[in-house]
């Protein structure tokens, strides 16, 4: 019923989607799997319209279709329910509804509420959400509001002609148990009245729900499995598939660390939210890696190391010292050096060159009295530059020019010109090419000879088993395992998923 | 050419393009002692919209400056007799501690800097009513002459205040190119959240930058009521809005990061041109904010970097 035919999609650099086929049928669940970065997303932003494909056609009904934005694609019956909930939470949940569609209630642009409250009540009886539309969204759960998602996209069925289509994207991230059970029924319902293709990183409910599943990797399709046709693990495997090299993560180049000499210390420390007694320690040499799905708590025990987040309980040590009220400026004083995943936002200033970028983290060092000595900043920039081949013109660069690689080439230099001994690396890698990706891995090397420690979160699990001497699994904010990884008999990426999930 | 590379260059081009504008119409415009007396005239605008720089280069603004003037106008009328040349102590910390605390609401109680600044500007206006009992006042012309007397005299056709707005601009171009504070400042306006996670005291810096704003249109006060020989609590009043767009039109964008004094010295002058011409055109004085306002709203429809904005409130 709705189908594509040979997408691609480019992006400067890479190559998101490659000819991908995809189609589902009427009253179809389609589960779509793969890897961070495998082009699931960009797979979704083109079947509901977000993004428009450079090659191939979209066909519904045989008919092909051409979207210009979402709201074009909804009018051909697509709906997409967001993972970051989509919803208004001051408005009403009846506003929600019909957010952008409230003409057939009005007259002379004043709303007939009693209408819309009725209309509503239809919507939420659908989706068997019992609350009265009035109700202001922002006292809703979770779950209800997931509901909610659901039956504002459902009110396609009354606006468009044919069949829906409706996108499931990680529904399930932010449910209790209880409440994915119950979302699995109310879909599997509501498939008398529309197909869903359902995405999810959790393997176990994708093979529940799903009546086939789209296995992605590299841009690809590499697979199309019916239900019960194979195991949750053959599944993953042609998810990682690439034979990996252990070359590629420079095993061969692993040393031994220091257990002598901790760097940072946690005990049962808490954090606001969910993360709770968090007990690890780093040690000089060594790569810790922190595994976990999104929102597991990774990001927040690095943000603790480096004082931007207080824990509310437990004790923290830096270099054997205790730290109480850690600063910023007191981590990095303490060699402290962090990686933010978000490159160009926190990682770089973009419109400050390579020079003003480098020095940033480390002023007093090229200051007397506070007046800088440029000529000494540059020449430490021309030194990194030529360490770590970073391509820039010259040191007078803007930052915001240079190529992803180059940029984190130049936030790693900031740190390790500065002698940070323990750095926090968020997803280093993302959103590399494979040789930059390389220098990377040869430079967490280097620093773990030179006796740095280093906390990472790792772009794959592949690159977490590669690179790290210790993996920790995260779920829901508490430690589930730790692993050992010594070259030759490093855990298994079913090792890792078996507790993470 | 492309439009990008032409961009950092247009305010000079538009101030050149301005005089010759001029002074085709009126030859006897671009007499030496006639630009140069024009020049001295804008000094204390200058000064207000060198403060301001810093607040608009962290990307924020300080709504308060020309308040500020007002009531520094009054504290040196009034504190001249018994303080003497003390008083210019007396206001520059005035500047600076008012400064702070709209940075200090800014940053430590997150109110957005064009409310704080805006509530600190209510202040000073009040103040300075009370202060002077909401009436005109006069210094002593001998006391005046004695102690602040260097400041607005003339060397051959040099007004004096030329070489205090070049002293403050020279101090303000080196912190602002040389020094740690310089480069915290851009980096914050540039990118606040690499900043901060370079490890970078953003609250401490911006504070500074509201801080300096404040001293400067302390400064831009005292100056103003030494050449007028007194104060009152209005009488700075037209300022504001060209101070703004001096900083805008020079190239520094309300979303901060490029830009600096250096620019906002080429905007000054931009702006005392646009005066002029109003003059030789027939402008009548109330009309001349109207002029500023539609010129305002151009130079920031030019200069604001879209890239940065998510929405606009």
């Amino acid at each position: 019923m709705y189908e594509l035919r040979a997408v691609e999609k480019k992006f400067p650099g890479v190559k998101a989607l490659k000819s991908v086929d995809f189609s589902i049928s009427r009253g179809e669940i389609v589960g779509l799997v793969g890897e961070n970065g495998a082009g699931k997303s960009t797979l979704m932003k083109v079947i509901y319209g977000a993004y428009q494909p450079d090659g191939g056609e979209i066909l519904i009904d045989g008919k092909p279709v051409r979207f210009s934005g979402p709201r074009d694609a909804m009018e051909r019956g697509i709906g997409m329910v967001f993972q970051e909930q989509s919803l208004i939470t001051n408005l009403s949940v009846m506003e929600n509804i019909f957010l952008g569609y409230e003409d057939q209630f009005s007259r002379f642009g004043v709303v007939n509420w009693k209408a819309m409250a009725k209309a509503a009540r239809k919507q939420l009886a659908k989706v068997k959400l019992d609350i009265d539309p009035r109700t202001v969204t922002s006292s809703l759960s979770f779950a209800q509001r997931q509901l909610l998602e659901l039956a504002k996209v459902l009110t396609l069925e009354e606006r468009v002609q044919g069949h829906l289509v409706v996108l499931l994207d990680e529904p399930t991230s932010v449910l209790a148990e209880e409440e994915v059970k119950l979302l699995f029924k109310l879909v599997r319902e509501l498939t008398t009245r529309a197909s869903f293709i359902f995405v999810s990183h959790r393997m176990d409910e994708v093979m529940e729900l799903s009546d086939r599943i789209y296995v992605m990797k590299d841009g690809h399709v590499v697979d199309v499995v019916s239900r019960g046709a194979a195991t949750p693990e053959a599944i993953q495997h042609k998810m990682v598939g690439r034979h990996v090299d252990r070359e590629y993560y420079r095993e061969q180049k692993q040393r031994p660390y220091d257990p002598t000499k901790p760097l940072v210390e946690l005990s049962d420390v808490s954090l606001p939210g969910r993360v709770r007694d968090i007990s690890l320690t780093l040690h000089a040499g060594e790569v810790l890696c922190l595994v976990g799905t999104e929102g597991s708590g990774r990001e927040a025990i690095l943000r603790t190391i480096y004082g931007m987040y207080a824990p509310t309980k437990g004790v923290l040590k830096i270099k054997g010292k205790t730290v109480s009220r850690l600063t910023t400026q007191d981590a990095v004083e303490r060699g402290v050096g962090y990686v933010p995943r978000e490159r160009k936002i926190e990682g770089i200033v973009t419109g400050m060159n390579v020079y003003e970028n480098m020095t940033l983290s480390q002023m007093p060092r090229y200051a007397r009295m506070g007046w800088l000595d440029v000529a000494n900043e540059r020449a430490l920039a021309r030194k990194w530059i030529g360490k770590l081949a970073i391509k820039a013109s010259s040191e007078y660069a803007d930052c915001g020019n240079l190529s992803g690689g180059n940029q984190q080439k130049v936030v790693l230099a900031k740190w390790r010109s500065g002698g940070s001994d323990i750095m926090l690396l968020d997803h280093p890698t993302r959103g590399l090419d494979i040789g930059a990706k390389e220098d990377v891995y040869d430079m967490i090397r280097e620093m773990c000879d030179d006796g740095v420690g280093v906390v990472l979160v790792a772009d794959t699990l592949e690159e977490a088993i590669g690179l790290s001497h210790t993996i920790v699994v995260i779920k829901d904010g508490e430690i589930q395992k730790r692993f050992d990884c010594v070259p030759g008999s490093k855990p298994t990426l079913y090792d890792l998923l078996h507790y993470m999930i | 050419m492309d439009i990008q590379r032409l961009k950092p260059h247009l305010p000079w081009i538009t101030l050149l393009i301005l005089v010759a504008i001029v002074g085709t119409a009126d030859p006897s415009f671009l007499k030496p002692a006639n630009l140069l007396s024009l020049a001295g005239d804008i000094v204390p605008l200058f000064i207000m919209a060198l403060g301001l720089t810093f607040a608009i280069y962290i990307g924020g603004i300080d709504l308060s400056a020309q308040s500020m003037a007002n009531m520094i106008t009054v504290v040196a009328s009034v504190y001249l007799a018994p303080l003497g040349i003390w008083v210019a102590a007396l206001c520059i910390l005035a500047g600076l501690t008012l400064g702070t605390i709209s940075g200090y609401l800014t940053t430590r109680m997150y109110v957005p800097s064009f409310i704080s600044t805006l509530a600190v500007g209510g202040v000073c206006f009040s103040v300075a009513q009370w202060l002077s009992g909401n009436r005109a006042l006069n210094m002593d012309a001998t006391q005046r002459n004695e102690t602040f007397g260097w400041m607005i005299g003339r060397t051959g056709i040099v007004p004096h205040e030329l070489f205090i707005a070049l002293g403050l601009l020279a101090i303000c171009l080196i912190l602002e190119r040389r020094t740690i504070l310089g480069r915290a400042l851009k980096a914050v306006g540039a990118g606040e959240l690499a900043a901060a996670a370079s490890g970078l005291n953003v609250a401490r810096y911006k504070i500074l930058a509201f801080a300096i704003s404040g001293a400067l249109a302390a400064v831009a006060g005292l100056l103003f009521s030494v050449k007028l020989s007194g104060g009152a609590p209005t009488i700075a009043n037209g300022f504001l809005l060209p101070a703004i767009v001096a900083v805008l039109v020079g190239g520094t964008p309300l979303t901060g990061g490029v830009g600096g004094v250096l620019n906002t010295a080429i905007g000054t002058l931009i702006v005392a041109v646009i005066r002029a011409s109003m003059l030789y055109f027939g402008i009548a004085a109330t009309q001349q904010q109207m002029v500023f306002g539609l010129v305002l709203i151009v130079a920031i429809a030019l200069t604001i970097d879209r890239s940065k904005l998510r929405t606009v409130k």
